[in-house]
């Protein structure tokens, strides 16, 4: 009995062994990658966020999934508030740090300038945030993006608006009366402009005026909310970019404008974590698009989803303390997928590395955030395979609420009543 | 207050001014949500505060380049902009923070208008400060002998008057000012390490327009840029705004170089 016992002890242990070897494989040498983010000026609290995504999904990818290529992963980290600045250290990382491959970089604002410096380097730009639609339009071969475009932000809201605010609202969506509100980076220009478009085209919406656009650094926006009082309508497609949110809406409470629905898209403005932590439950109501938060089920993603999902997930709780965030969502998302395709490649020579790009086929669902992966000869991955959740402040938190069947949550508040009543 | 007074006296161009608020906003977030004091109790405090680091930062930073040329002094301001960003930013991250108070959402409904309680307390509190700083120029020995120093420095080193002490007084002032008008704006304002960005560019075209060192001109011509910038958002459109008062000031200068209320020929004084 005793011998019994001793055998299903050892083979116990053994499996443990497999499964550990198995998930730690043994790497051999380091992989350095270029990371640029940044990390100082009026985008660091952003580029912060996602640097931090990166260095989780880094070590998640070396401790558990066997590194890249066979060899740990490490970063030489570069710092880009601005696109001069995003230029001069896109060719350091390149030049200086020797590295093939640079990812990053939050903004659109500084991507084409990065990337653009890179491509002079003949190093591989592997965008995972910025969602200006140019970035993969200017016929540069070392670009890529995981992450959707500016028009495939616009396709979501007005999807969403068309197919769950408008009956909600009890109207028809060519019913709608729309204002478009934005500040007036190639971010918000982009979004605004496809929203615009989908929304005339595809569903008559009706647009209450011109759409308005600011400068996101602007210190009064009481203007534009007197213009918006005035024109009245259903909702305001509002894209911010940070503390702008945090003054519209502000402002928008004194001047006791209100409207049925606010919908942004991005990790931005209303996207922002700051914004609850501005207004508490005072933020109740305002939609983000973003990728999946609270209230996801993880059962609907396929099993290597939920598996690489449930793992950052639990590796961002073990970091930080808290949930995860939109910054580490489209940091570990592109990573992951980088990780995919250099496994694929097994190697940063620019032919193969895109052939191997151009060959990953995942269906929604496979990868972190429920992505799936199929790439176009532009670089961009498909708008269709970056599935898109739209979130709403609900009592000091962003949740889950739409696709309604893949969460927990319902939207609420729908129309938004008066200010106070909001709870 | 301060930036007028600081230019207008010292002929320094402080580019660090707007760093000087945001330092102001963040002692009026860190005070609210640390020890949960009201941003109007904080102002009690910030005063004597920000007179002691207008002191410090002058005597450190300013005194050895109040003599050196315009270009040293810039790049001295600047420098100084940037430090006091990066160290607010390492400090406090780039996070924007909000003083929310119990009163936060009340508003006071003038007619059609709508304001802020905390708008309308700034704007007293500035009104005040500018009426007691305009006496103080104007009525006291020791505002005499700050107008004397700005109008002729040499002249008045030669008639025993103390300009080092002058400026160090108006340096102090200034800070002290900007301080307060940082604890002001913080319950307005979203606080974060480049906040005090947004507001020196409007701050110098109101100092410029309204006559340099003079109070009264500054308050004035802040109200007539704030009515431009406002009207004209509201009718042509937001992108115009700045293109706007900027026309408006560019269009006054050249009829009247001294700003609105300045002194003719005060441009050139103590250059």
């Amino acid at each position: 009995m005793k011998k019994t016992w001793m055998a299903v002890i050892g083979l116990v242990a053994l499996a443990v062994g497999v499964s550990a070897v198995q998930g730690q494989q043994a790497l051999s040498g380091e992989y350095k990658i270029g990371v640029l983010e940044p990390l100082t000026g009026n985008l660091a609290v952003r580029g912060k966020g996602h640097l931090e995504g990166y260095e989780i999904m880094r070590d998640l990818i070396n401790e558990k999934f066997g590194g890249v290529m066979g060899k740990k992963l490490v970063f030489a980290v570069g710092d880009g508030p601005d696109p001069t600045a995003a230029t001069s250290e896109a060719t350091r990382l390149a030049t200086r740090e020797g590295v093939k491959i640079i990812t990053g970089t939050f903004s659109s604002t500084l991507c084409g300038a990065a990337s653009e410096a890179a491509s002079r380097q003949n190093v591989i730009y592997w965008e995972t945030s910025c969602v200006d639609p140019r970035f993969t339009r200017r016929g540069l071969k070392n670009v890529f993006r995981t992450e959707i475009d500016g028009t495939g932000f616009g396709w979501y809201n007005i999807e969403f608006i068309a197919k769950h605010l408008s009956h909600r609202l009890g109207k028809k969506p060519n019913e709608l009366r729309i204002a478009y509100l934005s500040e007036d980076s190639s971010y918000g220009q982009s979004v605004t402009e496809s929203a615009r478009q989908r929304a005339k085209q595809e569903f008559g919406m009706q647009e209450v005026a011109a759409p308005e656009y600011y400068t996101f650094t602007t210190n009064d926006l009481t203007p534009i909310i007197l213009k918006l009082k005035n024109a009245n309508p259903d909702i305001l497609h509002h894209i911010a970019r940070d503390q702008d949110a945090i003054l519209f809406w502000r402002q928008a409470r004194e001047q006791n404008f209100q409207v049925k629905a606010v919908v942004h898209a991005g990790a931005t403005g209303y996207g922002n974590p700051g914004f609850g932590k501005a207004f508490g439950n005072d933020a109740n109501g305002p939609f983000a698009l973003l990728e999946p938060g609270p209230g996801l089920i993880l059962e609907k993603l396929r099993p290597e989803g939920q598996r690489i999902e449930r793992a950052f997930r639990d590796a961002v709780k073990a970091k930080t303390g808290s949930d995860i965030t939109g910054d580490h969502q489209l940091a570990g998302g592109g990573l992951w997928v980088l990780k995919l395709v250099l496994d694929a490649a097994k190697t940063d020579e620019l032919e193969k590395f895109r052939s191997a790009v151009m060959s990953l086929d995942l269906p929604v669902g496979s990868a972190v955030n429920g992505w799936g992966v199929k790439f176009d000869e532009t670089g961009q991955n498909s708008n269709a395979r970056v599935q898109h959740y739209m979130l709403q402040w609900q009592n000091g938190q962003l949740v889950t609420v739409w696709p309604e069947e893949f969460t927990t949550h319902r939207a609420k508040w729908i129309p938004l009543g008066a200010w106070d009543q909001r709870k | 207050m301060g930036l007028t007074l600081i230019f207008g006296v010292m002929r320094v161009v402080n580019f660090a001014h707007g760093e000087f608020l945001m330092l102001g906003m963040y002692v009026a977030f860190w005070a609210f949500a640390l020890l949960h004091f009201d941003p109007y109790v904080t102002l009690i405090v910030s005063l004597p505060l920000f007179f002691a680091l207008g002191w410090v930062s002058y005597r450190l930073i300013m005194r050895p380049v109040v003599h050196a040329s315009h270009n040293v002094q810039v790049f001295t301001t600047v420098g100084l902009s940037i430090a006091l960003q990066n160290i607010a930013l390492v400090l406090w991250t780039a996070d924007a923070r909000f003083v929310r108070t119990s009163y936060y959402a009340v508003v006071v409904r003038v007619a059609d208008a709508a304001f802020n309680v905390a708008q309308f307390v700034a704007f007293g509190v500035a009104v005040a400060c500018t009426a007691a700083l305009f006496a103080f120029m104007r009525w006291s020995y020791t505002g005499k002998v700050m107008r004397a120093t700005a109008q002729d420095r040499q002249a008045s080193a030669l008639m025993g008057i103390d300009t080092d002490r002058v400026y160090a007084l108006t340096w102090t002032i200034g800070i002290a000012c900007v301080g307060v008008a940082g604890v002001l704006l913080a319950p307005v304002y979203p606080v974060y390490p480049t906040a005090g960005l947004q507001f020196v560019l409007i701050a110098y075209v109101a100092v410029v327009l309204g006559g340099l060192g003079d109070m009264a001109g500054a308050l004035l011509a802040s109200l007539i840029v704030a009515a431009v910038e406002v009207a004209g958002s509201y009718v042509i459109g937001t992108a115009w705004k700045e293109v706007l008062y900027l026309l408006l000031f560019i269009a006054i200068l050249m009829v009247r170089p001294a700003g609105l209320f300045g002194q003719r020929g005060a441009e050139a004084l103590g250059t």
